[in-house]
């Protein structure tokens, strides 16, 4: 052999032996089809410490770890789950939790108590936390374990969304005291403890988490499949292909490539409600009197420009192409027919406020003082895993503007920068689509349009003072008239471009899954797999 | 030979320190992590809170001396996204995985471009030549995340042959390895080509042959001394090469290496990690050329004097 | 071989580009007509040659497939895409950007590194140890992940694109520079030159670079190529041009999740780097093996 050939030569042995010798032990013995549900997912951060993880990866905690309320799959109401019974106190400073009996922990870690709740919300209280109601959870005084099954938390102040927090739709996972004082954060780490009828069978590191179904469930809940994997998947032609290849049997797929798995077989599942809502949020909305990041010049501060803004949007082409004719009309940002406050009457009039009409765009304009190219305006535009839509809506927008004389620049920045422009106020360059993840209307009204939230989207004293009214009343009427004033208000001053609700839909392989309810609202979105059901025979 | 190492050694020490700083500051430019990490409802005392948690409440030069003197422990802190892990756990996890990939499509590339090489090299001129030449040449020209979609499409959907994505056995690997390795074909074909040629030529050989000198000699002390040289530098280039290709075909194949978590860390803003990554990235690339300049001192005495 | 070229003539050798020039015969037609048809054509008569305007559309008329195949018209020959924005016009435009980022790149890259590489190879000592040891670290830097870092940090722009791609570049010229400058440098007319008063800069320009040019030549041929590879992976990544720019590599990114669906959208901006990237290495093998066969390791 020729002497040159001997550097390749030992190269390729290199590379071989090395090939060899880091093949690791192949993953979890892969059962038949019907005994594995496989479900290749857009990713999530992969921890088992619940309270640093927001609420869309919690995915990964909803088949073994529950919370004290449930969320119906078909109604999407507040039920029992491990708490029996629960009441707030006349203040609402105080919400006690009837606990339920004879509810076992996964690997013998004894029988669920109060102990248990007070535990778990102290993983709340930790410093990292950074779950999505962890500062909801740190208003908490304090929990008190009354008995072995009954603890009450007591606020600092007065709240009426501690069932949507202590719900499957929040974050506080019920884990077990008995094994963080046995073994500890390692221990918990490596092999978390719940009380759901899958139990946690184990990680690999940027690939999946396995879960295996246990045998003695306290509600007699016994999934169809044995096991359960979600696999982290990035890219979304990968996702199809695993699909189509039988490798997972349920995949996130976004709407392009639903229709190609649709015409392969394959079956939608739609979540029971929206999950998201789409809208597009203008930047330099604060009315606060005396608020100096108000800045007059910003041409949508006029609400005829919020107006025609509206009317040069064709929303039933853009539903149609952008996002495959799947969602509906959004009226007023963040609400839906059964939120607080929904006034039906807003239907009625969508057409004639917020209607496609650029020839009443233009004119809108006109009024305003801008003529055909003389209004400017920066839109942009970032993408998340998963929700790849945001430039392909912004890019619209811009050929919609720029029929009714809107000329428009789209910066593409990432979302952490986006985010911190619109918390910092110095956003009023800019217009930008986003879409959120349902939250109670009142959780929403704080977050983006309380001018002591954190997001500063639309805020004006109006909006102030009807919302602390709103968050201390109690009586359900009045709750209703807080909500309802907000929610006309912000219809009526054209607030933001609110385009769609979507709700969520994965694929699934009709030859493996042959129901499934969930609702959507549940942390994770894609929830109660213990429902898949395979086909009937 | 001894101030030589010394002196390369040092050289590197100091590459490395250059590449922490630039690393750390370009990470903290990118932004806050804080807006990446804490939900929407986290209003400002959350911020200062997991500020302060997080150290990111420091001024910038006392975050840094931190960093140093943790990382030359080893200790690249925590991540800020796969919270429980260490940054230098995560890339211990990942990497064997990265390494595994790189080295199997080196062995494919070697594998696809022997026998092209070969072929060129002795069809010299022909047709062949120039066949074998834009056979190579092509796996340069294409992008390689389309490359591994269209793969991944052709062999692993419609034909069933390989399974689309994640790590398990060799199946696993093979597309990936393929599209990561396609790209180095054409860089060691065209070396094997003018070794092959060279060596057919060597009038030195020629010579020792009819002299009848044992041939093992020959070959053992004068041609693969100097044939080791320009193979040695080509195989530090091809595994920097691979390093980061495998950024994108890990994304394409959801293979869990290293190139998923530093695209997945730099998306979350996790600085711990991507510091962690790309100092392990080009500490192993520095170590190489070391490692290489030192065999080079040793090969061939010239390069020691300069 | 070049170096008895510099040897035998006077201490000015003409470019072997020039010599090679005057011999038609040897021409690489094919990989050069490729060119001239995919990038250079296209690249600089765009506004003319493209049906279009590439960042106008229509969302009525999106993702329709090229005219051969069922639903194609005419009216796009090679389809549309996500938004309804005439393939082949953004196409013809993509053959602009790619060529302004790469030709920005490898200038900017090539001067720099050209300027250092002949000052690191002709002082030497404390001055080359410095440069080598910033061409050591910028070429152990991983581009990518400087890149996507970089992107989260400024935002996607043709500066950022352009800044990547120089910081990883610069160095490969530096290098060659070096090592060529390093051998021309105790040839004797440059010790005649230094003899009669020249200066140091005088004769770096005059004297040594021309004999550099060469092998400076053969790199940029094979970066333009390398180049418009790396920015189509930046954009896959989110770390390349901004939208809407048509640019190959991020019109592939784009349309790869209808792969399966509407694969125009993602072909044919790849089919297009396919060639024009095949046809540049072809044209710089060429020109490397008649015009500098000491590159042949590069």
């Amino acid at each position: 052999m020729r002497p040159k050939y001997f550097p390749f030569m030992l190269g390729l042995l290199v590379a071989l032996a090395l090939t060899l010798v880091t093949t690791p032990t192949p993953g979890l013995a892969q059962a038949t089809k019907t005994d594995r549900l496989v479900f290749a997912s857009a990713g999530f951060s992969e921890s088992n410490r619940f309270w640093t993880v927001s609420r869309p990866d919690h995915l990964q905690y909803d088949p073994f770890l529950e919370t004290l309320l449930e969320v119906d799959p078909k109604s999407g109401e507040y039920t029992p789950r491990l708490a029996e019974k629960w009441y707030p106190s006349a203040d609402f400073k105080e919400w006690t939790f009837i606990l339920r009996k004879g509810v076992p922990f996964h690997f013998g870690f004894g029988q669920f108590t109060a102990r248990d709740v007070v535990h778990s919300h102290s993983m709340m209280m930790r410093p990292e936390a950074t779950a999505t109601l962890a500062g909801f959870w740190r208003q908490v005084e304090e929990v008190k374990a009354v008995n072995d099954h009954q603890v009450v938390f007591r606020f600092k102040q007065p709240t009426t969304v501690m069932d949507y927090g202590a719900s499957r739709a929040g974050d506080l996972r019920i884990v077990s005291k008995a094994q963080w004082d046995k073994e500890g954060i390692d221990g918990f780490d490596k092999r978390p403890a719940g009380t759901g009828s899958y139990r946690y069978a184990g990680r690999q590191s940027g690939l999946s988490v396995s879960f295996e179904r246990i045998d003695n469930h306290w509600r007699g809940e016994k999934p169809a499949f044995r096991q359960l994997e979600f696999r982290l998947v990035r890219e979304e032609s990968t996702r199809l292909a695993m699909l189509l290849s039988g490798e997972a049997h349920i995949a996130d797929l976004p709407r392009e490539l639903q229709k190609d798995a649709l015409k392969r077989g394959m079956k939608i599942y739609s979540s029971s409600f929206p999950v998201d809502w789409m809208t597009i949020y203008l930047g330099g909305m604060y009315f606060m009197p005396g608020d100096p990041a108000f800045k007059a010049e910003v041409p949508w501060t006029n609400k005829k420009v919020r107006q025609a803004m509206n009317m040069a949007v064709n929303r039933k082409e853009l539903l149609n192409t952008v996002f495959a004719g799947k969602g509906t009309y959004t009226y007023v940002t963040g609400w839906l027919p059964q939120s607080e406050g929904w006034n039906p009457e807003w239907q009625r009039r969508f057409d004639g406020m917020y209607g496609y009409n650029p020839a009443k765009a233009k004119e809108l304009l006109k009024e305003a003082g801008y003529g055909p190219g003389q209004l400017k305006m920066k839109i942009l535009a970032f993408t998340e895993p998963g929700e790849s839509e945001g430039p392909q809506v912004a890019e619209a927008l811009g050929i919609y503007y720029k029929d009714v004389g809107i000329e428009t620049e789209i910066e593409v920045l990432d979302w952490a920068k986006v985010r911190e422009m619109f918390r910092k106020k110095t956003i009023g360059c800019c217009i930008w689509p986003n879409i959120i993840s349902w939250r109670p209307s009142e959780e929403s009204i704080r977050t983006f349009n309380y001018s002591k939230g954190p997001n500063h989207h639309y805020e004006n004293e109006f909006i102030d003072k009807t919302y602390l009214a709103w968050a201390q009343a109690i009586k359900p009427e009045e709750r209703q008239r807080h909500a309802r004033a907000i929610a006309d208000h912000l219809f009526e001053e054209f607030a933001d471009i609110p385009l769609f609700w979507f709700a969520n839909e994965v694929v699934a392989n009709p030859k493996v899954v042959g129901d499934w309810v969930y609702p959507g609202l549940g942390a994770g979105r894609s929830t109660h797999f213990h429902l898949v059901k395979p086909p009937a025979k | 030979m001894q101030r030589y190492i010394a002196r390369r050694a040092l050289q590197s020490l100091l590459a490395i320190w250059v590449v922490t700083l630039v690393v750390f500051s370009l990470a903290r430019i990118s932004g806050n992590p804080l807006d990446v990490m804490l939900p929407l409802e986290a209003g400002p005392e959350e911020y200062e809170r997991v500020s302060k948690y997080w150290g990111l409440d420091q001024p910038l030069h006392t975050q840094y001396f931190i960093f140093l003197s943790k990382a030359v422990r080893g200790d690249f802190g925590n991540s800020w996204k796969w919270h429980g892990e260490s940054a230098m756990g995560l890339v211990g996890q990942r990497l064997p995985a990265t390494l595994q990939l790189a080295g199997f499509a080196l062995a494919i590339s070697l594998v696809i471009a022997l026998p092209i090489g070969v072929l060129a090299a002795v069809m010299k001129g022909t047709g062949w030549d120039t066949a074998a030449k834009i056979i190579a040449l092509l796996g340069q020209s294409l992008p390689p995340f389309w490359l591994g979609i269209v793969l991944m499409w052709i062999f692993a959907v419609h034909l069933g042959w390989f399974p689309t994505s994640g790590r398990g056995g060799i199946q696993h690997m093979i597309l990936p390895a393929i599209t990561l390795g396609w790209f180095q074909v054409a860089v060691v074909m065209r070396l094997l080509r003018s070794s092959m040629l060279d060596v057919l030529d060597s009038e030195f050989v020629k010579l020792t042959r009819i002299k009848g000198l044992a041939e093992w000699k020959v070959v053992w002390k004068h041609c693969l001394r100097n044939a080791s040289i320009a193979p040695l530098t080509v195989f530090a280039i091809i595994a920097g090469g691979l390093m980061t290709g495998a950024v994108v075909t890990e994304s394409v194949f959801s293979w869990p290496g290293t190139g998923q978590l530093v695209v997945d860390a730099v998306r979350a803003r996790d600085f711990q990690v991507v510091q962690a990554v790309v100092i392990v990235f080009a500490g192993i690339f520095i170590f190489t050329n070391l490692v290489v300049d030192i065999l080079y001192a040793y090969l061939d005495p010239r390069i020691r004097y300069q | 071989m070049a170096t008895e070229t510099i040897r035998t003539l006077p201490w000015y050798a003409p470019p072997r580009v020039a010599q090679a020039m005057g011999q038609v015969s040897r021409y690489p037609l094919v990989p050069l007509a490729m060119l001239m048809f995919l990038l250079v054509i296209p690249a600089v008569f765009a506004p003319l040659v493209a049906p279009y305007d590439p960042l106008k559309g229509s969302l009525a008329n999106r993702l329709k497939p090229p005219v051969w195949q069922q639903g194609g018209s005419i009216d796009y020959p090679l389809g549309t895409d996500k938004l309804g924005r005439d393939m082949l016009s953004r196409v013809i435009y993509g053959a602009r950007v790619s060529l302004a980022v790469s030709l920005a790149a490898i200038v900017v890259g090539g001067v720099l590194g050209t300027v250092l590489g002949l000052m690191s190879g002709y002082f030497g000592g404390r001055v080359d140890a410095v440069l080598m040891r910033l061409v050591d670290i910028s070429l152990s830097f991983p581009t990518i992940l400087v890149a996507l870092v970089l992107v989260a940090a400024v935002g996607p722009s043709f500066g950022t694109v352009i800044t990547v791609v120089v910081v990883f570049l610069w160095a490969r010229y530096a290098r060659l520079v070096r090592g060529e400058t390093l051998s021309i440098k105790e040839r004797d007319f440059i010790a005649r030159a230094r003899v009669a008063g020249a200066s140091h800069i005088r004769i770096m320009a005059r004297y040594i670079f021309p004999n550099v040019v060469n092998s400076l030549v053969v790199l940029a041929t094979l970066q333009v190529g390398y180049v418009i590879l790396l920015e189509s992976t930046l954009s896959f990544l989110g770390a390349g041009l901004p939208r809407p720019t048509p640019a190959w590599g991020l019109m592939i990114a784009d349309g790869r999740e209808l792969i399966v669906t509407a694969w125009w959208v993602s072909m044919l901006p790849g089919l297009a780097i396919m060639l024009t990237v095949l046809s540049l290495n072809l044209l710089g093998d060429w020109l490397r093996d008649h015009l500098d066969p000491k590159l042949r390791n590069v």
